[in-house]
């Protein structure tokens, strides 16, 4: 019960984040993909089963706010969140480089799964915003790897702070 | 069987997960712009969410900006916005029905009717995807919106239509640049008719234009025919940047739409439908 609490408050906050940069600017939910942050962090905390059933959730969600096939995010990130889940239980991806190089490559992954099968509902390229959304592995990368550490430590001191 | 569940539980989740997503976008293919139970279903749930951060967002500024700064000025402003936005719209719609009516009567009952079917709308939400396929507006099934109203920026420029899925108070509005839409137009000066459809790059692209014919020119501006039964004729929908020369049948005519989308806050929704308008 309170892992799915932690988990619904993650989605509404990666939601309320993604609605600002919206507001702010376009070109914001470009270069940070709020979404899959989430997914990464809890991939990472927790496993496989957990990566892929959030991704499989954020995924549609973030399909919901876009006109096209229903799904075609949903997948991505699925299969994203398992393989990162997967690999972060035999690899300590914790600190601060190796997480960098993780959610890097992750995100990459994940953009490369999109835009394939984008490409391939839509037999067409995608809109890459200016070359912006190729930034999007690096920002993202840069801010999980600030992020991450202290969301540990928060979430760690709460739970001690209940025993 | 349990043998093999507790070996392989996370592959199988991970393929039943697939298998679902694969069979939804399957699904729908067929479908269309037509959004299956399940999007719509998402969408219902999340939308307001999401129209609600926005209008908090919203709610903070404006109260930032009407108690901290120019407090009389701005509400002042607001008003007159609003109302040179609703006179903006009514401008261009006689404008163009002006052409079609004649006699006083007619065009005071007209005036009525038009007033009467502007609904001020703002955008709340973009395109996870590609922001200019479309928009989410503040507007929804419970203020009168359904599929097909057309939508105007505040200059009365031609931006898109109300396509599903349309919550209570959200709905979802296809750009006239996603690549998908298709509009029926003129050229202003000669009249030459072609199909409008989007890039999904931010242009659109004049379609069915003949390579021989002479009468479509750089800089000429395109406005709707009503052809194709949904957008209402003579609206302004925006200005030929290119004219590529082709050896195909068809010219390659490229398009810039007068709407910004920078500057898309508010909108109007026409509330009628295309045949009833004029």
């Amino acid at each position: 019960m309170r892992q799915l609490l932690e988990i619904a408050i993650a989605i509404i906050l990666a939601l309320v984040l993604f609605a600002a940069f919206s507001y702010i600017s376009v070109y914001l939910i470009q270069l940070i993909n709020v979404f899959s942050l989430v997914v990464i962090y809890y991939a990472t905390s927790k496993d496989e089963i957990h990566g892929a059933c959030l991704g499989a959730v954020c995924g549609l969600i973030q399909d919901s706010f876009s006109l096209g096939v229903f799904g075609v995010a949903g997948i991505a990130k699925t299969l994203m969140g398992f393989i990162a889940g997967f690999v972060a239980k035999r690899i300590n991806v914790v600190p601060a480089m190796r997480n960098f190089v993780f959610i890097f490559i992750m995100i990459s992954l994940e953009l490369i799964l999109w835009a394939s099968l984008y490409s391939f509902v839509y037999s067409k390229g995608l809109n890459t915003g200016r070359g912006v959304i190729f930034l999007q592995p690096l920002i993202t990368a840069l801010i999980g790897t600030a992020l991450f550490p202290s969301l540990r430590k928060i979430i760690k001191s709460m739970y001690a702070s209940r025993r | 069987m349990p043998f093999i569940w507790q070996k392989n539980k996370s592959f199988i989740i991970l393929a039943i997960l697939i298998v679902l997503q694969l069979v939804l976008v399957s699904v729908q293919i067929p479908l269309g712009e037509e959004g299956n139970y399940f999007e719509r279903a998402v969408f219902v749930v999340f939308s307001p969410l999401q129209h609600g951060i926005v209008s908090f967002a919203q709610g903070i500024g404006n109260v930032w900006k009407s108690y901290f700064s120019l407090r009389k000025a701005h509400v002042e402003n607001d008003e007159l916005k609003k109302e040179l936005f609703f006179l903006t719209q009514e401008n261009n719609l006689l404008k163009n029905a002006l052409k079609n009516y004649k006699t006083e009567k007619e065009i005071m009952e007209l005036l009525q009717k038009l007033n009467q079917n502007i609904l001020y709308a703002r955008v709340v939400g973009i395109d996870a995807s590609n922001y200019h396929k479309s928009v989410i507006i503040n507007k929804g099934s419970l203020d009168g919106i359904t599929k097909n109203m057309v939508i105007l920026d505040k200059s009365g420029n031609l931006v898109g239509r109300i396509i599903g899925p349309i919550s209570l108070k959200e709905a979802r509005v296809q750009l006239i640049t996603d690549n998908e839409c298709g509009v029926s137009v003129f050229t202003e000066r000669e009249k030459a008719l072609g199909i409008l459809k989007g890039d999904g790059k931010g242009d659109c692209k004049l379609d069915y234009i003949l390579s021989t014919d002479r009468d479509v020119f750089e800089g000429d501006s395109l406005i709707t025919s009503g052809f194709d039964g949904i957008f209402p004729p003579g609206l302004a929908v925006g200005e030929i940047v290119s004219i590529s020369p082709t050896e195909e049948l068809f010219k390659e005519i490229k398009v810039r739409p007068h709407f910004e989308f920078r500057h898309l806050d508010q909108l109007a929704v026409i509330m009628v439908e295309s045949k009833d308008l004029y």
